[in-house]
């Protein structure tokens, strides 16, 4: 099979994260190989760009962790790629925003967990919202253009009006209002964050409703909450087509959460294999490329090239087979695991067990934690 | 399709975040802006190398020249296409 090229990158350059959020994607258990080093990451930049990629999200854990990455973004501007930083922007103090625009990066993704102070608190497990306050308006002043990013769940979904408001008070210029995604953490608390039906049929009517108010003011984003969808996502516009993901100890993952999904598949890591090679020639990247690896119904399916069989990752959590048709999807012989979480959560009501707190990989890689790394 | 109506002395500039730029794999000219890419067709590469500053009416004088095409039938092509980038927000009109 011939590989495309590839568009975006997404370096997670730590897992470390002074938050604690519940919906967390990232993988419950973290090898500690040690983070690639400030050198590693500026030639995992170098080759990514040479294979085609034109975009990069820095991301975590919480990336301002790393004091290098001002730096990594300078490599990425001189590499010509696109520079966004995905951040809770915590640690984002006055010269870190100053840095960070005079090594040209492009635009930042603020997270929130809500607008009121106290619910996103208690979501984020840390005294963080009022610190996302600060962080925006630094940003703004520093003229880098904004984007907000709220995960969506049970706990703050009827909150979305006044979430849009923050974001057009904030002066936003785009604002993602993502259902949550059950994998990593988020699959563990499962239970605790999956909104019911009625506040799902709310909430869309709520985000369409704002989207045709602020067209041309702020680009709003709507993820749906799959499990309420009859048919998968076009996860990653199919597999090892136009993303890659490299985690913090240089695994280079088709998608982020891959790695703790699908442990049957090896991932190759840039410390003993060149990108390019990673990207075009291994296992990993090719075994679900294009539709021949497809099992019915995706098979014959019309569909199979607007949704890729939905998210691999999905498929691997829900069925125990990765290469499964998306179970979300009607047509799945497995549509019933995911109608039996909905049954189970209706039938729950409001008695849905506590989540559990993210926390941090046990050995701390490289560098001490991050809020100690600040000065 | 709606023909949009853009002022001749409306000045076209890429909107904040939003670059420019060759793309080294294909040659070509791309937008590039928070999570996307947008691969330029000749049209709008050529008007858009042109948004420096310029009205909509000295950008259509000089593609009208240079390509030796009348001016009327391709004012309503560089609206057309500014429009669509206005819409998704990667130019402004000041």
């Amino acid at each position: 099979m011939i590989a495309p090229r590839p568009y975006a990158l997404l370096a997670e350059i730590t897992y470390r994260c002074p938050l604690h959020c519940p919906y967390c994607s990232n993988p419950t258990q973290t090898r500690n190989d040690g983070e690639l080093t400030t050198d590693e990451w500026t030639r995992v930049i170098r080759e990514a760009s040479a294979l085609g990629v034109l975009q990069i999200g820095f991301s975590g854990g919480e990336p301002l962790g790393r004091r290098d990455l001002p730096d990594l973004v300078r490599a990425a501007r001189e590499a010509s790629l696109y520079t966004n930083l995905i951040t809770s922007g915590i640690g984002l103090d006055d010269d870190r925003v100053h840095a960070l625009r005079d090594a040209g990066l492009d635009s930042v993704q603020l997270s929130f967990q809500s607008d009121n102070s106290d619910l996103a608190d208690e979501i984020a497990g840390a005294r963080a919202h009022q610190r996302k306050l600060d962080a925006a308006a630094k940003i703004r002043a520093a003229g880098i253009p904004l984007s907000l990013n709220f995960v969506i769940h049970r706990r703050n979904i009827d909150r979305l009006p006044q979430m849009i408001e923050l974001a057009e008070s904030l002066q936003a210029e785009r604002v993602e209002l993502a259902n949550v995604q059950f994998y990593g953490w988020a699959f563990l608390n499962r239970a605790t964050l999956l909104p019911t039906r009625e506040q799902v049929v709310r909430a869309r009517e709520i985000a369409t409703a704002a989207k045709a108010r602020l067209a041309g003011k702020i680009d709003i984003l709507y993820v749906l909450p799959d499990y309420y969808e009859t048919r998968p996502k076009p996860c990653l516009n199919g597999w090892g087509q136009r993303y890659l993901t490299v985690n913090p100890t240089g695994d280079v993952l088709p998608c982020p959460t891959a790695s703790s999904a699908i442990p049957d598949l090896r991932f190759e890591n840039v410390r003993t294999r060149a990108l390019d090679w990673i990207w075009r020639e291994s296992e990993s990247f090719n075994r679900f490329r294009g539709t021949e690896w497809m099992p019915e119904p995706c098979q014959s399916c019309p569909q199979r090239e607007i949704d890729f069989g939905g998210c691999r990752c999905q498929a691997a959590l829900l069925t125990g087979n990765a290469a499964n048709t998306d179970p979300v999807c009607e047509l799945s012989p497995n549509r019933a695991s995911v109608d039996a979480v909905l049954h189970e959560l209706h039938s729950l009501g409001h008695r849905a067990p506590d989540w559990i707190y993210r926390s941090n990989p046990k050995v701390l890689a490289v560098e001490g934690p991050v809020i100690a790394a600040r000065r | 399709m709606k023909t949009q109506t853009i002022a001749g002395s409306a000045q076209p500039r890429l909107a904040r975040g939003v670059r420019l730029q060759t793309d080294p794999a294909t040659g070509n000219s791309v937008l590039l802006f928070p999570e996307g890419v947008l691969e330029l067709n000749e049209t709008a590469q050529d008007i858009l190398t042109r948004c420096d500053g310029r009205t909509v009416t000295e950008i259509v004088q000089a593609l009208a020249e240079e390509y030796d095409v009348d001016s009327k039938m391709l004012t309503a092509d560089v609206c057309d296409t500014l429009a669509d980038l206005q819409r998704r927000k990667l130019i402004e009109l000041t």
